[in-house]
């Protein structure tokens, strides 16, 4: 091989290594990575030789093997009530309308919305709820879909945060660390694991609205964002419609043929350029202008759907046909899944119940509940799930107690970090247990309590990976998704 | 193992296994001095890495209460035996734990997954046996110029060649002048030089001729911007707040001040000093108060519910760590929870260096509604650009062009006028819908649908409500949507709204109308689905919200009715194309945005088939176009030149460039807000906050530096001008190292140190560190001159040398620190669009102002956004037009929560915190972005209009066009692929000429239409195809 081809090989491989200053060209798709070698003549010579390690990833990783090659994460923005939806309790009945018990209370910080409040009265769920499933886990009658996958569900209720407000919280949920500046679970996915798709980026993020609440809290791109890992890991935003990445299509009056043909005669000058001054950087420009135009394929056939039976449309419900919904994105989740994504994250917004919670909650859960089933299902009819991580998670839950009069039509809950629930289904989870329970009135831990660090670690034990040992030097620190504090895989729900 | 190349084939192995870039440079710059173990260059990296996060400064992590750090502590016995006995191995308990076989004992721990390697165990060998001697951390000591180890070149060569030599490597020879001129001029400026600039400096024989080109870039009006680059993005310059809803600010005076530091050479001391107290020097001046707007870069928040105190923590820790990695070269922040575990900052340091910052009235939420958090002054621009004459008669002459339409405008309005007008009402059929649902973000109560017909909203303080419909099943086309805003039921004359209009009259003001439809519900309108809405008129109208208002985001104007109108007003929007026949739902969210209560109160929507009945015309013109132009009334003849100024199509863009010219014009003339600094009169005290919880506050500290490092110069106050004081002074070790290194960075691709926000112990070891020191002392004795530091590192035959890269010198050294060769980098974000703009011709050398919004895929922050929920602005993304798209890229709006995807493809950095080092991929986006967006697609067409523009043959173009944007002369291969493109684009659109209409739309500059189509849209290929090589976005 040429020393220059070389090089430009290991340009590929520097992506992956995380190698990333200045003069160091890397090549990937923003998390798409390389499958083949990084010249024409590479390609035409041996590209089987170097395919193992061309997949992108760390040399090591995954630690050990992975019960879970990829994950969903059904990011429910705002602050998910547990207590509606998840976490319902005979003292939460008995209460109704009375002050929550000091004792109970304690003295943890609330936000500045409800601190000047003079009564903190205990607010009843709003539906009923039933045990369900053989697992006979208790989900709300608002999740009447979710219900019949009980069974493949694992709840965690002991979830906390130290975070109290939505930029913070969503902040650390997100990225391991309340202030900005960190990198996304997705991210760091992408940088350890790589892509198992050549045509298509390894993190990939989608938006909606919630319709509970229109606009919800606003979201950054820093949650799906590459924080201090080189760029080519940060997530990749899929909207809908035309373009649905950024500067995709051609623009009007070009061809997909024609622009092969000058993307040949691009090729031809780079490379006769790059081989007169020995530059590698250029060699791999050229093969990213391959991938974009490969991409140019991959990505619509992604987005349509017109393929997809009458009978998996109908599962997802009727908001499929919108597109944008959540239901539309968890269609698109699966068909990324599928394709060999590593990280799909979906951000549905509008779960900041704050005010008329009795309006808006239904409407949030409508816009989840049957898509999120549906996920599920079709996931695992179609064998996917055994090795997919689904995690349902958001940033915080909300108060036992009403912000604002318990009768009001305007009133809801604040938010509340220490203690809430998310659920994990599939690879590497065990379905239909719960894990960690609360207080009488689900406003504390009682038991096995879990820091949202050791969600992230439990998260990076299903994809083989050790948290302790996963880590990026950045401003002279191991940095780590986990942080400095010690993080704990809950070594018991796993299967 | 004392022999040196013993110890270098030890160090490449470390190299090769650990990546560690630190040991690349053993201690070759004076090769001849036999080998002796340097705690800083060969130790302290093992010791640092391995040991210290638990035998280190921080107390709190400290195991078995032994430190390493320091040879007072390491030296001292324990339990009979010390941890390093100097010279004696085996009495040295640590030689005895990293060799032990038990697990119990090994060190380091097997649970922190670090192992030394047998390398670095023989290097601690050697220097116990030695010694071992401890030394102070070398960026904490002083720079001092070492003697050059050369005279017969510049000292920067002689330190560069010295150490190539130790490792077999020579320089390259000197880049050919068309290379050099690329380089310094994307070095200076940021622009590539143009193909007659190459030509004139390739043929320029005066031996000065280099002096003389980076004299002349140096004073180019382009050198403050590209300097102040760099310096952005360390300061985390933005346009919007950041945290949570992430308002828009107005932050470009500081930007300016900035440029125009730069460009005028104002010392970097003195730089530094008014950006962190500029307000509290003797004479502070408007120009220096903006100046202190550095820190207040940081990102702050209004979000409700959010806690004062935590709020003030994090704005202050942002600005020790912004002032630790931009400024000093250290990562402070560490030292926020607990003692640094590396450097010897403590945690009363850090909180004494945050009580600088902690003093000022800034509040804990602000920033709201597109207003500066306080403090803020308002002022003037420092840049003088001269334009104002200049602007004022492009004013003057867009006002004639504007007051005086041509015959043929007139008359083709009229006509199109008149069409309309002929039609309106045709076949109006009214359909009333059946409301289902209205919402608000905000509230949940205080509206409702009644009798499912209208919409009425009763509570006040909403902003947006959607409303949803059903559409029932019609067999004629649906083509708009008719909103009628009754008046109150009860006092019709009490108006149609909740706030504004008269005390009597109540009005509202409709800012934004959006909709969407489909065959399913939903409750809310859907940003993905938004109709396209071709025309809106009203019944009646206050001029200054006209139906049309409705149409863009902007809450700044809207649709508001004519106060006088008596009775229901009604608003009609005409669909872009009539309703999908499966529609069987329709939301619209309808924004009323502009606060006070200008909310309407009863609304009732119709779906309009046939021609909408209403106009956008005033009643006077609609009269005064029923009768030939030579029996009109003056009143309807003026009424109708009105209308035709103020909202004929084909004047729109003259009234775009009046505006931007007006707006120009105020930006050099009047006075804006910036953000400041101050000192509150009751300055907050500053605690040490236990585990740097806000709401754990124990010792009370005062302003003050860290003690490993100099002390404050003898008078300085115990304010931020003493802070500024202590970091300008010349015993300062870190401030110049830190700023040469940065410009070395910026030149050369890495610096000196590659890790250029971390001097401190868990930095890089310097690849050159006389050279550094040299180049610090220098700079400090130049009086901290950028311009004449940067002429000295240009002049060099370092810095001119080719970047062909042979296979010897990139198999030793990749990634090029030891300079073999010359710099070789992808440009960075600004550089790649503001070389396509300077290569199209499209560029507008305009200097400053306030930042613009050029083309945007979409709406992307309507997506993530709190639009129609928050008085804050920034939340919808409104593309500007005209001038402003051709702008600099340093101009660009950066929202943090969602920064310019075409840079932020380019690794650009979202600016929510300082960032001093980008990286620099390269990624299938990245090809995206030049091939698709609208802005490279657009420079391609300008880029072949001015390539056909030149005389010559096809030949010359060709060659020119390539020349121009890669600054060489075209190879006959290359020229002759260059044809083949042409050729081939040429049959590609004579067979579809079609095809080359379309592609030449692209983008709102306008076109010659001269050019035949079909040729320019050829030419416009092989544009972008130059615009595409690697080498145009290549400092080569």
């Amino acid at each position: 091989m040429h020393p220059i081809d070389s090089i430009a090989m290991q340009l590929s491989r520097r992506t992956f290594l995380g190698d990333a200053a200045r003069g160091i060209g890397q090549i990937a798709l923003g998390s798409l990575l390389l499958s083949s070698c990084a010249s024409s003549r590479a390609i035409n010579a041996a590209p089987s030789s170097s395919a193992p390690l061309l997949r992108g990833g760390l040399p090591g990783l995954p630690h050990f093997p992975p019960r879970a090659k990829r994950v969903l994460c059904l990011f429910q923005s705002g602050g998910l009530s547990h207590i509606d939806l998840f976490d319902d309790k005979p003292k939460l009945h008995e209460y109704a309308g009375k002050d929550l018990p000091p004792s109970v209370k304690g003295t943890q910080r609330v936000t500045g919305m409800t601190s000047g409040q003079d009564h903190f009265l205990v607010r009843p769920p709003l539906a009923l709820g039933k045990r369900c499933g053989k697992s006979g886990l208790w989900l709300s009658d608002l999740l009447p879909h979710l219900q019949t996958m009980a069974d493949d569900l694992c709840i965690i209720k002991s979830l906390n945060t130290e975070a109290i407000n939505h930029d913070p919280a969503i902040t650390f949920m997100n990225t391991g660390n309340q202030l900005p500046g960190y990198a996304s679970m997705g991210a760091w996915a992408s940088y350890g694991l790589g892509s198992d798709n050549q045509n298509l980026p390894a993190f990939i993020a989608m938006v909606s609205q919630g319709s509970g609440k229109n606009p919800g809290q606003p979201i950054f791109s820093r949650l799906w964002g590459n924080g201090f890992l080189p760029s080519s890991h940060q997530g990749v935003a899929l909207r809908p419609g035309g373009n649905p990445v950024p500067f995709l299509d051609n623009p009007f009056g070009i061809v997909r043929g024609q622009r092969r043909a000058m993307l040949d005669e691009l090729r031809t000058l780079n490379e006769l350029r790059a081989q007169e001054i020995g530059d590698a950087e250029t060699l791999a420009r050229v093969q990213a202008y391959e991938l974009a135009f490969r991409m140019q394929a991959s990505v619509p056939e992604l987005m349509d759907t017109s393929g997809e039976s009458a009978t998996t449309l109908a599962a997802y419900g009727p908001d499929v046909q919108k597109p944008g919904s959540y239901a539309a994105n968890c269609l698109l989740a699966r068909r990324l899944l599928e394709r060999g994504v590593r990280f799909v994250q979906l951000f549905h917004r509008g779960w900041d119940q704050h005010i008329a919670i009795g309006r808006q909650l239904p409407n949030q859960c409508r816009d989840v509940d049957q898509p999120t089933a549906a996920v599920l299902r079709d996931l695992k009819q179609r064998g996917l799930l055994e090795d997919t991580l689904v995690v349902f998670a958001t940033e915080f839950g909300r108060t036992a107690y009403s912000q604002g009069g318990i009768n009001d039509p305007s009133s809801g809950r604040d938010h509340h970090g220490k203690c809430f629930t998310v659920w994990l289904a599939g690879g590497g989870v065990r379905g239909g247990i719960e894990h960690g329970t609360t207080d009488d009135f689900s406003y504390n831990v009682a038991t096995n309590s879990v820091h949202l660090r050791d969600l992230h670690a439990t998260v990076l034990h299903c994809l083989g990976i050790d948290n302790t040992r996963f880590t990026y030097r950045f401003r002279g620190l191991e940095t780590k998704l986990t942080g400095v504090e010690p993080a704990h895989v809950v070594h018991s729900i796993l299967s | 193992m004392r022999s040196r190349q013993l110890l270098a084939k030890a160090i490449r192995s470390l190299v090769l296994t650990t990546s560690i870039g630190a040991a690349l440079t053993a201690q070759v710059e004076s090769p001849s001095a036999p080998y002796q173990v340097d705690y800083n260059h060969d130790i302290r990296p093992i010791l640092s890495d391995n040991c210290f996060a638990c035998h280190g400064p921080d107390e709190n992590a400290r195991k078995a209460k032994l430190r390493l750090d320091r040879g007072e502590y390491a030296y001292a016995a324990r339990d009979g035996k010390p941890a390093i006995k100097p010279g004696d191995l085996l009495q040295s308990e640590l030689w005895q734990r990293i060799n032990a076989q038990d697990a119990a004992e090994h060190m380091p721990p097997a649970e922190s997954h670090r192992a030394l390697a047998d390398a670095q165990k023989q290097q601690l060998r050697a220097w116990i046996e030695q010694g071992a001697v401890y030394a102070e951390h070398w960026a904490f000591v002083p720079p001092r110029k070492s003697p050059p180890p050369a005279d017969d070149v510049s000292p920067i060569d002689a330190f560069i060649r010295a150490k190539l030599a130790a490792e077999g490597l020579t320089k390259a020879p000197a880049a050919d002048r068309a290379t050099l001129i690329r380089r310094a001029s994307l070095d200076l400026t940021g622009l590539p030089p143009s193909a007659l600039e190459v030509l004139a400096f390739t043929a320029d024989t005066d031996p000065l001729a280099w002096e003389h080109l980076i004299d002349r870039l140096l004073s180019s009006p382009h050198y403050g911007e590209r300097m102040a680059l760099p310096w952005l993005d360390a300061s985390r310059y933005a346009d919007t707040n950041g945290f949570s809803i992430d308002g828009g600010r107005h932050a470009w005076l500081w930007r300016d001040y900035v440029i125009n530091a730069f460009q005028v050479n104002k010392p970097y001391d003195r730089f530094l000093v008014e950006q962190l107290a500029g307000d509290l020097l003797a004479a502070p001046t408007a120009e220096t108060r903006i100046a202190s707007g550095f820190q207040r870069n940081s990102m702050i928040t209004h979000e409700g519910g959010t806690i004062a105190e935590e709020n003030l923590i994090n704005y202050g820790a942002d600005r020790v760590k912004t002032l630790g990695e931009a400024i000093l070269g250290l990562t402070l922040g560490c030292a926020q929870c607990h003692n640094h575990k590396f450097d010897p900052i403590t945690q009363q340091d850090y909180y004494s260096l945050f009580a600088y910052f902690n003093a000022t009235n800034e509040p804990a939420h602000g920033g709201d509604g597109g207003v500066n958090a306080a403090p803020t002054v308002d002022a003037h621009s420092v840049l003088v650009t001269g334009e104002e004459d200049a602007l004022r008669d492009r004013i003057a002459a867009l006002e004639v062009a504007l007051a005086t339409p041509s015959p043929a405008i007139i008359a083709a309005w009229e006509a199109q006028q008149r069409q309309i007008l002929a039609t309106r009402g045709r076949g109006l059929i009214l359909h009333p819908v059946r409301l289902l649902k209205i919402s608000t973000p905000n509230s949940g109560s205080g509206f409702k649908i009644r009798d499912e017909r209208y919409a009425e909203i009763e509570a006040l303080g909403g902003a947006a409500f959607d409303v949803s419909m059903s559409v029932p099943k019609l067999w004629l086309p649906i083509t708009g949507l008719r909103i009628v805003m009754h008046p109150s039921p009860d006092h019709p004359e009490a108006g149609w709204g909740h706030g504004g209009g008269t005390e009597k009259k109540h009005t509202f003001v409709l800012t934004n109308v959006s909709l969407s439809a489909g065959p399913v519900p939903s409750d809310q309108v859907n940003l993905y689905r938004l109709l396209k809405i071709a025309r809106v008129t009203a019944n009646c109208w206050d001029a200054a919200n006209r139906p049309e208002g409705v149409l863009n985001t902007n809450t700044s104007e809207g649709y508001s009715p004519d106060l006088s109108h008596e009775g229901p007003a009604q608003l009609t929007t005409t669909f872009s194309e009539p309703l999908p026949s499966d529609t069987a739902f329709l939301t619209a969210q309808l924004n009323f945005g502009q606060g006070n209560n200008l909310l309407a109160k009863r609304m009732e929507f119709f779906l309009v088939s046939g021609e909408d009945g209403d106009s956008d015309l005033p009643p006077i013109v609609i009269e005064g176009l029923g009768v030939a132009p030579t029996k009109r009334t003056t009143e309807q003849s003026t009424a109708i030149l009105d209308h035709i100024r103020a909202h004929a199509d084909a004047l729109a863009r003259t009234r775009n460039e009046l505006a931007n010219a007006r707006e120009r014009l105020a930006v050099r003339t009047d006075a804006f807000s910036a953000l400041v600094m101050d000192t509150a009169e009751h300055p907050r005290e500053t605690f040490i906050l236990n585990r740097g919880n806000y709401a754990d506050p124990s010792k009370k500290v005062t302003p003050n530096t860290p003690a490993i490092l100099p002390p404050l110069p003898i008078g300085a106050p115990a304010n931020r001008l003493g802070l500024a004081r202590w970091v300008t002074m010349q015993a300062n070790p870190l401030t110049a190292r830190v700023a040469v290194n940065r410009f070395w960075q910026m030149l050369f691709g890495i610096g000196l140190v590659r890790t250029a926000a971390d001097f401190g112990t868990q930095g890089e070891w310097p690849s050159h560190p006389q050279l550094l020191d040299w180049l610090a002392v220098e700079f400090v004795e130049l009086r901290w001159d950028v311009k004449a530091l940067l002429r000295e590192i240009l002049l060099s035959n370092t810095y001119q040398q080719a970047s062909t890269t042979t296979d010897e010198a990139s198999t030793i050294d990749r990634d090029n620190r030891l300079l073999a060769r010359g710099p070789r980098f992808r440009l960075q974000a600004e550089l790649v669009r503001d070389a396509a703009l300077k290569i199209s011709g499209l560029l507008l050398p305009q200097i400053g102002g306030p930042s613009v919004q050029p083309y945007t895929p979409g709406d992307p922050w309507r997506e993530i956004s709190h639009y129609g929920s928050s008085g804050a602005t920034a939340q919808s993304f409104i593309q500007d037009h005209g001038d402003k798209l051709y702008r600099r890229s340093l101009y660009t709006y950066w929202k943090r929560t969602l920064p310019p995807p075409n840079m932020a493809i380019f690794d650009a950095p979202n600016r929510e915190v300082c960032v001093v080092d980008r990286t620099n991929t390269n990624t299938p986006l990245q090809a995206l972005v030049l091939l698709n967006d609208v802005q490279f697609v657009e420079a391609a067409r300008a880029f072949a209009e001015r390539i056909l523009h030149r005389a010559g043959t096809e030949d010359e173009r060709l060659s020119w066009a390539f020349a121009e944007a890669t600054s060489r002369a075209c190879q006959p291969r290359e020229l002759a692929v260059l044809h083949s493109t042409l050729a081939r684009e040429r049959r590609m659109f004579a067979a579809q000429p079609d095809q080359a209409t379309r592609l030449l739309a692209t983008g709102e500059s306008l076109r010659d239409t001269s050019l035949a189509p079909v040729e320019h849209a050829a030419w416009m290929q092989v544009a972008a195809l130059l615009l595409n090589l690697s080498e145009t976005i290549t400092h080569n």
